[in-house]
């Protein structure tokens, strides 16, 4: 298992459009992946789990990866985010 | 007699036309018991229904896709992706096998469970995201029951011009739908501001007034009604003085779109004679079509980053695949491609993230060529694909934020690598397929003398160079006025890139953001600029003070006001200019 903690800092947050295309991009992996924010965690691959997680710009999340390609799924996660999921410059 | 009804303004635009009102089945519910000998038939049904409601919002999205803006496909994918969720798909399944009750049922259950968790957040955004459960949860339970197997709206015309849609409310599906047959207007009962109606209603540019209350009782079917969103009200039975207002706003409104629309196939000069050209930036298949429709003389931008944020980096052939598309569409027009530019982050696992953000500075780190620099297995992937493109139509390279000599001949190495590579699989290329440079950082700008020898041409950032250049992130609200292209520093390096790719005789153009705001297009005319990109939305109103201005008298304002900058007190930059337009 790893892990490692980034900072949304897209403009708008998980609002729907970028929780689809970060549980798109973790479904695509093999690994488990959880997500926490503070005390709670959620799964990657939900949805709904990743809306509810109501993370707005600025909040910290600790994203976990575990399985045989973890380091590959953590990797694109943590490039969706910081690259503000593509919602152009 | 007149009557305003009042809603929410969620997407402007005024529309005077008939009401249709469109009625849904609405659905019963019930609770029965099965057999435990039926549970697993009674799951496979629900899973049918799943799959059903899955290919028929899959349809959707593609049908859409080519016509219809982003935003509608994306929303219909998170619906999509809430179809296969554990916490509506797993636990459904759990509940018929534990109450031993039909599968509409068990959902009703699910979804009551789910909307309570989604009414608990402080965040309205997200509490208003519990609508879209509904909708996917509704439209699985219509996949279920047999009675309402018909699609919802089948009584909807096929052509809705001067057409105003009155609703309890609207799926994304459905109002992709609408604005596919034309719809001028829309008026829904529910549906707040946040709502995913009102955000396609506003992408898509359909005038929509959401959330009145009992519309479809108050409004009468076939009667005039006037819509104006940027007001949130409709007016039922409007009286003479209402209609006649509304008809000269529209009228002055459609005479500004007809003088654009005039615009599109006209050159796009200089009232002292100087040809300039515009360009699109485009990526996805609407952008591009859009940048066709607009008269774009190419694109001057085609990012590929799309192409490395869906997951695993994409393989030489797919990234061939969406590259001829684009080719395909622009039709024998130019096509910049872009190479990656993303910000690196290597994971380890081993290291605190936490200490490596304060350390680290994003902007000034790893991304772009220089990430491609590093990972060049990556790199030549993407220059094997453009190279393969480039037989199929007039394709461009285009290398992000260089700042060496030394990193254009690192990529021109790697580009002959790449042509070795084809030429031992015997797959064609096209030998001269020109290679350029984002000029966005500073360094790179004051010393494009000796860049540009490498080069076939440039294209000037603006977002990143303003940025660097000020160092001021327009994104923090603090120092968000300090990012201004009317700074003399800016003004001097903008005006030393052109003059030394004049000089070098390599094209030069603008693909940041100012090379689509109008407000700014004498600026960078009066600076020598002859190519602009910019998003295919912006290219009429752009080409339009392109054809009203004289350029050499705004090249000597511009030349006067850069003696002594601080001397205009009373004036801005942007004024001057104008100004000089008058007596020419």
């Amino acid at each position: 298992m790893i892990s490692r903690t980034v900072t949304i800092i897209n403009r708008l947050g998980l609002h729907a459009r970028a929780a689809t295309r970060l549980v798109n991009c973790s479904s695509q992996f093999q690994s488990e992946i959880i997500i926490q924010k503070g005390t709670r965690s959620i799964n990657g691959k939900s949805i709904m789990g990743v809306l509810t997680l109501a993370a707005s710009p600025g909040t910290d999340l600790l994203i976990e990866a575990d399985g045989a390609d973890e380091e590959q799924a953590l990797e694109s996660i943590i490039r969706l985010i910081n690259n503000r999921f593509g919602e152009g410059e | 007699m007149s009557l305003t009804l009042k809603g929410h303004a969620v997407a402007p635009g005024v529309v005077i036309g008939r009401v249709h009102l469109a009625e849904r089945n609405e659905l019963e519910i019930g609770e029965y018991r099965i057999r435990e000998q039926d549970v697993e038939h009674e799951i496979q049904r629900y899973r049918n229904a799943v799959d059903a409601a899955r290919e028929q919002l899959n349809e959707l999205a593609e049908r859409i896709h080519p016509t219809v803006a982003v935003p509608a496909v994306e929303i219909i994918q998170s619906h999509v992706l809430m179809l296969g969720d554990s916490k509506i798909r797993k636990s459904t399944e759990i509940h018929i096998r534990e109450k031993l009750c039909n599968a509409e049922w068990a959902l009703q259950s699910q979804l009551e469970q789910v909307l309570s968790e989604f009414r608990s957040m402080d965040d309205e955004y997200i509490r208003t995201r519990g609508e879209d459960v509904t909708q996917v949860v509704r439209l699985i339970q219509s996949k279920l029951s047999a009675e309402s197997a018909g699609k919802p709206f089948e009584n909807i015309p096929d052509r809705l011009a001067d057409t105003l849609v009155v609703a309890e409310e609207l799926t994304p599906g459905e109002l992709a739908l609408l604005h596919e047959r034309g719809v001028a207007g829309i008026v829904t009962e529910h549906g707040g501001p946040h709502s995913h109606t009102a955000i396609l209603a506003s992408s898509l540019g359909i005038p929509a007034v959401l959330g009145i209350r009992n519309a479809r009782n108050l409004l009468t079917e076939n009667s005039t009604i006037v819509l104006d969103g940027g007001l949130g009200a409709v007016f039922a039975d409007p009286d003479a003085a209402t209609l006649q207002r509304y008809q000269e706003i529209q009228l002055d409104a459609e005479r500004f779109r007809q003088s654009l629309i005039a615009l599109r196939d006209q050159p796009a000069v200089t009232l002292d004679g100087v040809e300039i050209t515009l360009q699109a930036n485009a990526e996805r298949p609407a952008e591009l079509t859009q940048s066709v429709e607009m008269g774009a003389q190419g694109v001057g931008l085609y990012r590929t980053e799309f192409l490395y944020l869906r997951g695993k980096p994409p393989d030489e052939d797919s990234q061939l695949e969406e590259y001829l598309t684009a080719i395909k569409v622009m039709a024998g027009q130019p096509l910049t491609i872009r190479t990656l530019d993303l910000g690196a982050d290597k994971s380890t696992g081993e290291l605190d993230f936490s200490q490596l953000r304060r350390s680290t500075n994003p902007a000034l780190g790893l991304r772009a060529i220089r990430l491609c620099l590093s990972d060049t297995a990556l790199f030549k992937t993407q220059l094997r694909a453009i190279l393969r493109a480039s037989v199929a139509g007039p394709v461009r390279c285009l290398i992000p934020m260089v700042t060496s000599v030394r990193e254009i001949q690192l990529v021109k190495e790697l580009l002959n690598e790449a042509r070795q590579d084809l030429e031992k699989r015997k797959v064609p290329y096209d030998p001269e397929m020109p290679l350029g440079a984002m000029i966005e950082v500073p360094a790179a700008a004051l010393s494009l003398g000796d860049l540009g020898r490498y080069l076939d041409f440039v294209s000037i950032g603006t977002n990143d160079l303003l940025q660097y250049t000020l160092a001021a992130d327009r994104g923090d609200e603090q120092v968000a006025h300090l990012y201004d292209l009317q700074h003399p520093g800016v003004v001097r390096l903008i005006k030393h890139v052109l003059k030394v790719s004049r000089k070098l005789e390599i094209p030069a153009s603008v693909c940041g953001e100012v090379a689509g705001e109008k407000q700014y297009t004498r600026l960078l005319l009066a600076l020598g600029l002859k190519e602009f990109s910019m998003h295919p939305a912006r290219l009429l109103e752009v080409k339009q003070i392109v054809r009203q201005t004289h350029v050499s008298a705004a090249r000597e304002a511009i030349n006067l006001w850069l003696d002594d900058p601080g001397g205009h007190d009373d004036e801005s930059l942007l004024q001057l200019l104008d100004a000089s337009q008058t007596n020419p």
